[in-house]
Order: C-alpha cells, then sequence, then structure tokens
C-alpha cells in the first residue's frame, strides 16, 4: 500500500468503464474544462491531480451529471459510460448516479441515523425488499467502510454525532450501499486527519477491487499511494494522462513536472 | 414660562456651550489640531452635551412630577366633599385651567354663574361650582404658577451650571471624544430602556387591572365558564371558553389554510423555481404580508363571506346561516398567513446546505424524493418555528374576526356557524364610553392577559425552535 516502487506497480487494465471525448464545460461565459478526453479503465483507482480551478472537480462532476443542477453550467462533447453516452437524452440523470456514486470534499451526512443514512440508497432503489435484507445492506456497506465496529452500537443515533473521519466513512459506507459501478471522489480526504485519510485511502485500495474509483486530490503523494493512473489538469487542460508511476518519475510535458516538483500549483 | 421657550432656551444655551468648547480648546492648543487629543468638534459636543441631558432630564421628571405633587397637596382640602375624590379634582383642575382662560382672579371672583362663564369659556363642569371647589381651584393655580417658575429657575441653573463646569474643563489634553462616545453610548442604552419600560409597564398594566376584575368576578368562573354573555346592568357571565374555542377554532382553519399553501409555494420556490420566477413571485407574495388586516376584514364581509353563502347557505347546500362565520373568518386568515409561512420556511429551506442535496442526488435521488427525504427533515425544526409564529399572529388576529366571524359567542362545532374570538370581545367591551370600575369592562385586561401569555408562550416556543435550528449549521 505503501510502498513507493512506483514502477513495479501493476496497472493491469481490465477495460474501459469511461470514455470521455473532446468534453467542455462553460459556466455562463467562463470556458472552465477544454477539450478533454480520457479513458477510465475498470477496476483501477485513476486520480486527478492539478491546482486549484484547474477543472479538475468540474470534469469529475462531468461524469455522473452533477453539473446538471448548476443552472449556468453547459456540457458539450461525449463521455460514454460502458459505450453509452450518458448526455444521451434517452439517459435519466437519476439512474446514472445510481450506477456513478459520489463522495464529497466534506462529509455530508443526511441529518438522519447511521443506519438510515446507509439505508437511504437502497431503499430509494428497492435493492432491499425486506427490513432484513436492508439489515444486511447497511451491514455490508459499513463493514467495508471499516466502520461496523465503530458504528454497530448506536447505529441509530445520528450520523452527525460521528467525527469527521468517521463520518466520511459512513459517506463512502452510503455511497457503496446503492452498488455502484464507478465511485467519484472529490478531494475526499481533505477535511481528515492523516489518521483518517490512512483509513479512508486503505479503504479506496479495497474498492478498486469491485469498483472503479475516479479520485480528485491535492495531495501528490495520496495521488501516488493510490491510484494506478493519473491525470494532470491545467488551467481546465488535461495536460498528460498515463500510469501513475511514469507521470510521477518521468512526466512527459514540463508543466507536469514543475507542478510535482512544486514549481508551480 | 411656557415649557417651549425652556427647551428653546436650554438649546440656545448648549448650542453657545458648543460654539464656547470648542473656541476654549482651539484656543488653549493655540489652533494646532496635532496638539489636541479630540477634534475640535468633539470638545464642543461634550459641552453641548453636558448643557443638555442633566436640564433636560430636570425638565422631564418635574414635568411628569408636578401634577402628581399637585393633586397630593391640594386634595386634602376637598377631603370632606360628596363624590370620589377623583372626578371632585379632575373638577378642581378644570376650574383652575378655566380660571386662567377667563383671566379671573381666584380670591374675587364670585360663585355666581360661574359654571356658565366657565362653559362659555369652552369648559364643562358636571355641576356647580362649591365654594371649596373654588378655593382648592385657587390654590391649584397658585401651587401650579409657583412650580413653574421653579422649574425654570431649576432647569436654567442646572443648564448654565453645568455648561460653565463643562467649558471651564475643557483643555486640549480632555479626552472629549471618548467622553462624547460614552454619551452616545448612553443615549442608545436610554432609547431601548424606553422600549423595555413601555413593555414593562404594559404588562403591569395588565396585571393589575387583571388583579382587580379578579377581585370582581370569581376566576374560576372567568376560565371555566361556558356562557359569554356581558349586560352593563350587572348579572352578566363573562366565561372565556366560548372566546378560547372561537380563536382556536378560527385559527385552527386558517393554519389549514396557510400552511400546506405556504410551504408548498416555499417548496417551489426554494428548490425548483429558476431566479428569474423567484426574483418577481417571492416579493409579489410578501406583498400580501403588506395588506393591512383590515382590508382582509373588508375582504371577508364583501367578497368570501357572500361567496361562501351562495354555496352553502339556504339558496345551496343549507349548512350557513350568514356570510359571517368561523370557515370565512378561517380562509381569510390563512390566506393572510400565506405569507409569514411561506417565506420563513423558504429561509430556513434555503439554510439546508447544498451538500445535503448533492449528497442525496449524488446517490441518484430524484429531486422530490431529496426534499422530501433530506432537505424537508432537515428543515423541519425552523418550519415548526414558523408555523407557530403564524399560529401566534392568528391568535391575536383582530379585524378580520371583527367582520368575518360574527359576534355570537358561541361552542359549537359547525364551521358554518358565527363565532367570535377574544380580540373581537375585547374590542366590543371597551367600544364607546367606559367607567374601569364594571367587571364588564374589567374583563378586557384578563382577556387580553389571557392572550398575551398564550401568544408570548408559543412565541418564546418558536423562537427557541428557530433558534436551536439555526446552530446545527453554524
Amino acid at each position: 500500500m505503501n510502498d513507493m516502487r512506483l514502477f513495479e506497480r501493476a496497472a493491469a487494465v481490465d477495460g474501459v468503464k469511461i470514455s470521455a471525448k473532446g468534453v467542455n464545460v462553460h459556466y455562463g461565459t467562463a470556458h472552465a474544462l477544454k477539450d478533454v478526453s480520457v479513458d477510465i479503465g475498470d477496476r483501477l483507482v485513476t486520480a486527478f491531480i492539478g491546482p486549484s480551478g484547474c477543472g479538475k472537480s468540474t470534469f469529475l462532476r462531468c461524469l455522473n451529471r452533477m453539473n446538471d443542477t448548476i443552472p449556468s453550467a453547459a456540457v458539450t462533447g461525449r463521455i460514454e459510460l460502458d459505450g453509452q453516452d450518458i448526455y444521451d437524452r434517452r439517459v435519466d440523470p437519476v439512474q446514472l448516479r445510481a450506477k456513478v456514486g459520489m463522495v464529497f470534499q466534506k462529509p455530508n451526512p443526511f441529518p438522519k441515523s447511521i443506519y438510515d443514512n446507509v439505508a437511504y440508497g437502497p431503499k430509494i432503489h428497492g435493492l432491499a425488499k425486506t427490513r432484513a435484507d436492508l439489515d444486511v445492506v447497511v451491514e455490508t456497506a459499513l463493514r467495508r467502510a471499516a466502520l461496523w465496529n465503530e458504528a454497530k452500537d448506536r447505529l441509530h443515533a445520528p450520523g452527525t454525532g460521528l467525527s469527521g473521519g468517521q463520518q466520511q466513512r459512513l459517506c463512502i459506507a452510503r455511497a457503496i450501499a446503492t452498488e455502484p459501478e464507478v465511485l467519484l471522489m472529490d478531494e475526499p480526504c481533505s477535511a481528515l486527519d492523516p489518521i483518517a485519510t490512512a483509513q479512508v485511502e486503505e479503504l479506496i485500495d479495497e474498492l478498486k477491487q469491485n469498483y472503479s474509483v475516479v479520485i480528485v486530490t491535492h495531495s501528490m503523494q495520496q495521488a501516488a499511494r493510490v491510484s494506478q493512473r493519473t491525470a494532470f489538469f491545467h488551467l481546465g487542460h488535461l495536460v498528460e494522462y498515463g500510469e501513475t508511476g511514469q507521470i510521477f518519475t518521468n512526466p512527459r510535458d514540463p508543466r507536469t513536472e514543475s507542478y510535482i516538483s512544486g514549481r508551480i500549483g | 414660562m411656557p415649557l417651549g421657550w425652556l427647551f428653546l432656551i436650554v438649546l440656545l444655551i448648549a448650542a453657545l456651550g458648543y460654539a464656547a468648547g470648542r473656541r476654549r480648546a482651539l484656543a488653549g492648543a493655540g489652533g494646532s489640531l496635532r496638539a489636541m487629543h479630540s477634534l475640535p468638534t468633539a470638545y464642543g459636543w461634550n459641552v453641548a452635551m453636558a448643557v443638555l441631558i442633566p436640564s433636560l432630564l430636570v425638565l422631564a421628571v418635574w414635568s411628569l412630577a408636578s401634577p402628581f405633587v399637585l393633586d397630593r397637596t391640594v386634595a386634602p382640602m376637598m377631603a370632606g366633599q360628596d363624590g370620589e375624590i377623583g372626578l371632585l379634582m379632575s373638577d378642581v383642575r378644570r376650574v383652575a385651567e378655566g380660571l386662567d382662560l377667563l383671566g379671573e382672579d381666584p380670591a374675587s371672583v364670585s360663585l355666581e354663574g360661574l359654571r356658565e362663564r366657565l362653559a362659555g369659556a369652552g369648559v364643562a363642569l358636571g355641576q356647580d361650582v362649591s365654594a371649596a371647589t373654588l378655593a382648592a381651584a385657587a390654590r391649584y393655580k397658585e401651587l401650579g404658577a409657583r412650580s413653574a417658575l421653579l422649574q425654570s429657575v431649576l432647569v436654567l441653573a442646572v443648564a448654565l451650571g453645568m455648561g460653565a463646569w463643562a467649558v471651564r474643563r475643557t483643555t486640549p489634553a480632555l479626552r472629549a471624544r471618548n467622553e462624547v462616545e460614552w454619551g452616545i453610548q448612553g443615549l442608545l442604552i436610554a432609547a431601548a430602556l424606553v422600549a423595555i419600560a413601555t413593555t414593562i409597564g404594559i404588562v403591569l398594566a395588565l396585571i393589575f387591572n387583571t388583579i382587580k376584575f379578579f377581585q370582581l368576578y370569581p376566576a374560576s368562573a372567568f376560565f371555566f365558564g361556558t356562557t359569554w354573555s356581558p349586560s352593563f346592568g350587572g348579572g352578566s357571565s363573562l366565561g372565556i371558553l366560548p372566546l378560547v374555542w372561537g380563536t382556536l377554532y378560527i385559527s385552527l382553519i386558517a393554519l389549514l389554510v396557510a400552511v400546506p399553501l405556504g410551504l408548498f409555494s416555499a417548496v417551489y420556490l426554494s428548490e425548483y423555481a429558476s431566479p428569474r420566477v423567484r426574483a418577481w413571485a417571492k416579493p409579489m407574495l410578501e406583498v400580501l404580508a403588506g395588506i393591512p388586516s383590515i382590508v382582509y376584514g373588508l375582504f371577508a364581509l364583501l367578497t368570501v363571506g357572500p361567496a361562501l353563502l351562495a354555496v352553502f347557505g339556504s339558496g345551496g347546500l343549507g349548512w350557513m346561516q350568514g356570510g359571517t362565520a368561523v370557515i370565512t373568518a378561517g380562509l381569510v386568515m390563512g390566506i393572510m398567513l400565506i405569507p409569514f409561512v411561506s417565506s420563513l420556511s423558504d429561509d430556513i429551506i434555503n439554510a439546508v446546505p447544498q451538500a445535503m442535496r448533492d449528497g442525496s442526488l449524488g446517490l441518484g435521488a430524484t429531486q422530490s424524493e431529496t426534499i422530501r427525504q433530506v432537505v424537508l427533515p432537515a428543515a423541519l425544526p425552523g418550519i415548526a418555528g414558523a408555523i407557530l409564529l403564524a399560529a401566534s399572529r392568528s391568535i391575536g388576529e383582530t379585524m378580520i374576526v371583527v367582520l368575518g366571524a360574527g359576534a355570537a359567542a358561541r361552542l359549537s362545532l359547525n364551521p358554518f356557524d358565527a363565532m367570535t374570538t377574544i380580540t373581537a370581545k375585547i374590542v366590543s367591551q371597551l367600544t364607546g364610553d367606559q367607567d374601569f370600575t364594571s367587571p364588564e369592562a374589567l374583563v378586557a385586561f384578563a382577556l387580553g392577559m389571557t392572550l398575551f401569555v398564550v401568544t408570548l408562550g408559543l412565541n418564546i416556543l418558536a423562537l427557541w425552535i428557530v433558534r436551536r435550528y439555526r446552530e446545527q449549521y453554524e
């Protein structure tokens, strides 16, 4: 997990999960994302790095159409999930988001009990028929988010009463309880202390067995630790995309090199 | 000296003090602003405030206190006379005032025809002027003149003395600006105290008159009596229950109208409406809150009542006897309360963090699922507070029920019956001439006190809920 021998890290590619071609995003008149094309592999962790305002979060929000909730945002280009254009008119963004889950920068548990937080998605999508089924779904999700031991005795206590790190793991449990195929994480550790960060990173490493994970991070160490592929964004452009080891040890673009060596950003 | 003149002279002294303080400070510093602690105007204001505050305080206290002192001093002279001392003393004051108007000397005036002459000067008396009244009036006049003179002298002395003292202590090193700041702070505190003192005064007046009422009329009969039939000849039943029932029934109908409509419009405005729609729809809704309640009352009386009567009255279903009924007042009051509920709920729904909505939408929830299961539960305590505020407003509402609900105090379940409320009965008990010694008039205070306690309780509860909710997200 924590080894930095980047060259030797296996980056076996099962196939392409998400394929973006020529994606542009405008917020009103501001051109936030400029002609981005990326293929995101299945069962891999892909990291988006880059300075603030470079468009990495914007691109992440395109992948499950969360930008639809911002009235001024306009997305053009083509993004395919398993070969299906997600901006096609026949695609319901609600269904899409059930398949492409999201974890946000700040832990945002609902003002409900821990149990109800996790059960929220399964209930909405009818994933559990009986109460017993639901109990199983909740327990599984909490176990996979490494929160079960801490939360099992207080499942009906409010989720907002947990510590910051626990809250973020609760949000991850909530996201994986709906059985998504892709998990998008927008700086999931930026509000957490190093111990909670380590727990979340460990979790991400496990999650890649079943999901493809896309993580936006400001921490280059984190990107190097958890990801197999890394994309570097700068001023709305996708500057470089490749194997994490190659990006961090042998970047092709001078801007990438400046950023990872700390000269810009 | 008339009060107006006295006031103007004090102002003039203050203005002179301002100029003197300013000049003295400048002269002391040799005209150099650097050598002075404060700006020249601050020295001026410091002197002006030293003149104004104490002298105006003396002026106000004296003006408020002197009538009481005069009454107390003169009252023993009338002690032997027939009649109530309060009424006798008001005669004495009127005679004294009338003699001033007639320009007659109380020592030489003849009692013969005095009442007629006074009436000619615009001073009406209930009975002929007796010798004792005239003597008391003469004494009253004399003491009054002495008091006015003393007041003028004292106020001017204070103004001049304080002015001289303030000018003398003005040196460039004086921290005039800080002192002026203190003075301003004092003024602001005084302004706040006026409001607080008034509130306390109102509450005390309510309490004392309520106690007086309960000495004349048993409290148990008031709180548990089921008939309300005041008669000024005596022997009235003043049971509050029919009024409480009418008040609660009308409020309930009003809330049944206002809460769903207000809440739904708040959800629409805060969650669905585009910024353009919101920009005109929200102010339009809030215009409703600016309509005076008497206008709603007219609307109830002239439009809603007849319209309901056409459907439910004798020509239609036959449930309704007249246009004024619980349902009429309730519906109109409900419309009046919509902006209350919607505007407060809208603010509260907007205060739910966007992260909550994102979290829910990011899990694949639809917008209405998000609103029902995340946004509204998160906003619920605040919405409950908004509803309680609307409820306390509806309980205290007067004009709509006076015009729309009828005047019959009645315990009935039929919403098409005319009923009446606590506020409407306070109005009818106090319209016209009253003497505040009969239980029929004093009951208004007991009714007002009941209303006050109920609405205060509701408001405190609502504010407590709203505040607790606000802290949750800050």
